[in-house]
């Protein structure tokens, strides 16, 4: 009977690839050659360019999943990761919860302000203030007079800003209200820094795809969104008024300065470069370094130390690609040390 | 005695005392396997409930009852409440159900009633091939035709000419909670029409026969003997539709706009539970908010259960035996003596059921 | 001579000859023209879907759509063969245990369990398959993945719990649709209670059993929900392993619908349009097969 042959032959087809899924597992790749990471959406651009890379020089398969910062540091909380990485750091209450974990900064980028405007021509000038009030939902027309006064000779249309913000677990949320917060108490009373917060006006989007999305198709919107997604996508961006009163382009120049701002490294390597002082003219204020948080000991850390050495040496030089400046090298140095106590 | 009937055994035949070994084993061990496969089934549910109970623990012993009529989704302040998802989840479930029913209720009556017999096939099949669109894929074409679409041309429409109701105030947005009625309304109107299908068919030609003779329209015929007589199957297959409606997340995740609050214009954007529960669970920061995700997940299952087996109660006392429809399967309508086994409504599972399930759903 | 004045006998009014037949018909034909709109549209909104899907996705399949996997961040081409591969592995896994339970229990409830017992077990199977698949999600991610990582064998299990509700009321429904002369004849011919289950019972809902069990293939292959939690953390290139995360075709259209590219919008476009042609064509299989086996059920009658 036709139908019996063909129920035959599928139960035989599912057993056939259940048996090649077991055999493979038994074979190939054995819990030594993968690492599992997650987290940060910011660091995953250059993460996506790393895997094939690192894969054909040292045979090992690095699984990626950009979930958010927030998320990144839930996961090796949890140790369902062996890796996770986040553009904001751990606070104490984290650290505690994780359990020995150490962060290791391992790229250097930038939270760009981006805008879809129709109209409107690329670098608006903003001050944070001002950005502030439009995130706390104080400025809410493109035409306002504060906006105005900054950009004189541009034609700025009477469309309602909507303001785009991160739903989930946030690095880029992060560096934001870590920035507005630092500018504006009004910002830090009623929205505070941290990696998820409760924006007051605007719509949300999911990972820096999901703001570039909703960016793209919300006209009058403004966001914020990692520098790498802002190039990829050609969004229009706005220049940051620093405190040296210069108004510099994101892009690798301006995240260095802001690197180079760095007096010294913390001993939890907590490396904060975002309203850089006036002493670093050419620095963008809203620059950030991006953490690998791996766990002081781990069942892979023969697997997680090359990995993460490559990271913040070999692996820097595909960053420029992608508007990740080059690791300081006293981060690189405070890396190793850190790194080497992973056992 | 059809030959035809028994089919041929192509296996040699076991000698005497293996025979009598295999005949003694045969039935215990058969039992044995298909008792301890249902035990599996059992304890797969359970284990599921008690599961999704016990993470939600933490989230429950600090927040308690009041957590369902909290309001407040803060993760920065740890403070967790159901209420906007709640309102969302009511807002679209019933909305979709609002335009499915009418909908499902006209294309079941077309397909029992008007539809010459060539066409009725199809249509049908037509009709539960809609469920049988993953949701990703729903969700996917909601971002990128249905939401822009929307946001040119009805929701202007619908704000210009009743802007003045409170629903349909405000700008018209491209995500919201509009889209995702619509979504959800498309995913619904599959199992209700499949459902009301069947109920209709259990109506007695003797009944409808006696409406024409009386001299009524076809219409009035509806009115008169098919909807009071299906009108309890009827509930019954909104509940289910509404149990569908429920506990989808991806494609209405994708189209509402993720915003924790109560709105009164449908322009607005929104959350639901399942929505919710799929866009922040991988990047939950705090434990807490993982068990508050998971309390979420438990008020979900409790309200499709609730919907699940009260649709199923109805139905099933409207006399449809054996086919309660929330988990459909190749039946014959039982109770028109007339209608061949292969009678194309009901014999095939429920699109709803086996295709997206109530309360469940590709999602 | 006495008898009374005859009334005319009392006519139903709906047959009455007046104005209000005209109204009457007319909205008749209202009606009817509302039912068959209705329908139109439904299949108007199929119709818009697929071919949506169709047009958009089309252009974006190629071969290297077929044969490469993700490719870094910002550079062109690339394709799904980890998804596609990834979803194969995690189905056939995921069948390979819900369908031979699926059935078992269909043999139980139809032909072992008394009435009450099985009334039960349909009750059990059905709330089961009320469960949203995002609750199931969660469960799976609480028992399998919660102080471990995410893997295919989690994914698989998650999948499989979605299929056996529909398996299992697929094969009772069938099973006791088979004619209690065959049983009976098989038993009285002294063949025990197992061969005339197994030679005649089964063979005989064959078709049907196949049915449901395409058809809750065809769910699965297209459930993102599940996944989410408990097999999306992927690597590079196409893996076989699924003591690991693989890639599979709903979660990457769910990634890569968020992003703003329009590269990676049309390949979720083509993405779609392959899941769709599979579940359709699965469906329609399923359809086609349960027509022929109810005809041969109908002809032992």
């Amino acid at each position: 009977m036709k139908t019996r042959k063909i129920g035959a032959l599928a139960c035989a087809a599912a057993l056939a690839l259940t048996v090649a899924a077991c055999g493979s597992s038994n074979s190939s790749s054995s819990n030594s050659k993968t690492l599992v990471g997650a987290g940060s959406t910011l660091v995953a651009p250059l993460v996506s360019v790393w895997q094939p890379e690192y894969l054909k020089e040292h045979g090992v398969s690095v699984a990626y999943s950009a979930i958010g910062s927030g998320g990144g540091i839930a996961q090796i909380t949890a140790r369902t990761v062996d890796f996770g990485a986040s553009d904001a750091p751990l606070t104490e209450d984290e650290f505690k919860e994780a359990k020995e974990v150490v962060q290791i900064p391992w790229a250097l980028a930038a939270t760009c302000i981006a805008y879809n405007v129709p109209g409107l021509s690329n670098h608006l000038k903003l001050t944070g203030p001002v950005l502030a009030e439009i995130f706390m939902g104080k400025i809410t027309t493109w035409n306002d007079p504060k906006i105005a006064a900054l950009n004189p000779g541009a034609t700025l249309p009477s469309m309602k800003i909507t303001p785009v913000y991160r739903t989930d677990g946030s690095g880029d949320t992060f560096a934001v209200t870590n920035y507005l917060s630092q500018i504006s108490p009004e910002f830090k009373a009623q929205i505070g820094n941290s990696t998820q917060v409760k924006w007051p006006v605007g719509i949300g989007g999911k990972g820096n795809s999901g703001v570039g999305g909703a960016l793209k198709s919300t006209p009058g919107s403004i966001g914020y969104i990692a520098i790498a997604y802002v190039l990829a996508e050609e969004f229009d961006y706005a220049l940051i008024k620093n405190a040296a009163g210069n108004y510099p382009v994101p892009g690798i120049a301006s995240i260095s300065a802001a690197a180079a701002a760095l007096k010294e490294i913390p001993s939890n390597n907590e490396v904060s470069i975002v309203n850089p002082p006036a002493s670093a003219p050419a620095a963008y204020p809203i620059s950030t370094f991006t953490y690998s948080i791996v766990p002081l000991s781990s069942p892979k850390a023969d697997t997680l130390k090359p990995f993460l050495k490559w990271a913040i040496t070999t692996g820097q030089k595909f960053g420029p690609k992608l508007d990740f400046a080059p690791l300081p090298a006293k981060v690189v140095q405070a890396d190793e040390a850190t790194i080497e106590k992973i056992g | 005695m059809s030959s035809a009937s028994i089919p041929a055994s192509g296996a040699p035949r076991l000698a005497g005392a293996q025979r009598k070994l295999a005949d003694r084993l045969g039935d215990p061990l058969l039992r044995g396997l298909t008792t301890l496969a249902t035990l599996i089934g059992v304890l797969a549910l359970g284990a599921l409930v008690y599961k999704v109970f016990e993470l939600a623990g933490e989230s429950f012993s600090k927040f308690g009852l009041g957590f369902v009529t909290s309001s407040e989704w803060n993760p920065v302040h740890n403070q967790f409440g159901a209420a906007d998802f709640l309102f969302g989840t009511a807002v679209t479930s019933f909305g979709a159900l609002l335009i499915a029913g009418p909908v499902s209720v006209a294309i079941a009556l077309f397909l029992t009633e008007l539809a010459p017999r060539r066409v009725r096939r199809p249509v049908a099949t037509l009709v539960e091939l809609l469920a049988a669109i993953p949701s990703v894929v729903l969700g996917f074409w909601g971002i990128i035709v249905l939401a822009p679409a929307m946001s040119e041309t009805i929701e202007p429409a619908l704000n210009s000419v009743l802007g003045w109701i409170p629903l349909f105030s405000g700008t018209p947005a491209g995500f919201g909670l509009l889209p995702a009625i619509v979504i959800l309304t498309i995913m619904t109107v599959p199992i209700v029409s499949s459902v009301t299908r069947d109920v209709f068919a259990t109506v007695p030609t003797e009944l409808k026969e006696g409406a024409f003779a009386l001299g009524a329209t076809r219409w009035e015929m509806v009115r008169m003997v098919i909807l009071p007589y299906a009108r309890s199957g009827m509930v019954g297959a909104l509940i289910l539709g509404l149990g569908r409606a429920l506990g989808e997340a991806i494609a209405v995740t994708m189209v509402i706009g993720h915003t924790p609050q109560i709105t009164a214009s449908l322009f607005g954007t929104g959350d639901t539970l399942a929505s919710r529960i799929a866009s922040e669970y991988q990047g939950a920061t705090t434990t807490l908010q993982i068990s508050s995700l998971a309390y979420l997940a438990a008020i979900l299952l409790v309200l499709a259960l609730i919907a699940n087996a009260l649709a199923r109660l109805i139905v099933r006392r409207t006399g449809l035996r054996g086919q309660a429809p929330s988990s459909g399967a190749p039946t014959a309508p039982a109770t028109t003596p007339t209608a061949p086994v292969t009678s194309p409504s009901g014999a095939l599972p429920h699109p709803g059921a086996v295709a997206p399930a109530p309360g469940g759903g590709a999602s | 001579m006495n008898a009374p004045a005859a009334t005319p006998a009392p006519v139903s009014p709906l047959l009455r000859s007046d104005g209000r037949l005209r109204r009457r018909r007319i909205v008749n034909r209202a009606m009817e023209a509302l039912a068959t709109l209705a329908a139109l549209l439904a299949v108007a909104v199929l119709a818009v879907v697929i071919v949506s899907v169709l047009i958009k996705g089309i252009s974006a399949i190629d071969l290297d759509f077929f044969l490469h996997s993700e490719v870094p961040f910002g550079e062109k081409g690339g394709g799904i063969a980890n998804a596609i591969v990834g979803t194969l592995v995690l189905v056939a896994l995921a069948s390979a245990m819900a369908i031979p339970v699926g059935v078992l229990i269909g043999i139980h409830s139809s032909q072992f369990a008394r009435s009450r017992t099985a009334a039960a077990i349909r009750f059990v199977l059905d709330i089961l398959n009320g469960v949203p698949t995002i609750v199931t999600g969660i469960f799976i991610f609480g028992l399998l993945v919660i102080g471990h990582q995410q893997s295919g064998w989690a994914g698989a299990i998650a999948l499989a719990i979605i299929m056996l509700p529909i398996v299992a009321r697929a094969c009772h429904e069938v099973l006791a649709l088979v004619p209690d002369t065959l049983k009976e004849g098989g038993l009285a011919l002294g063949a025990t209670r197992w061969r005339t289950v197994l030679r005649i019972v089964l063979p005989t809902a064959a078709g049907g059993m196949i049915t449901g069990s395409l058809l809750a293939i065809a769910r699965v292959a297209g459930e993102t929900a599940p996944l989410l939690f408990t097999c999306a953390i992927v690597g590079p290139g196409v893996q076989t392993n699924p003591a690991q995360a693989l890639a599979s075709i709903p979660v990457r259209i769910f990634e890569l619908a968020e992003s703003p590219s329009k590269e990676q919008h049309a390949e979720a476009w083509a993405a779609a349009l392959l899941l769709i042609a599979a579940v359709l064509v699965l469906n329609v299989i399923a359809r086609t097969l349960f027509g022929r086996s109810q005809a041969r059920i109908g002809r032992t009658r």
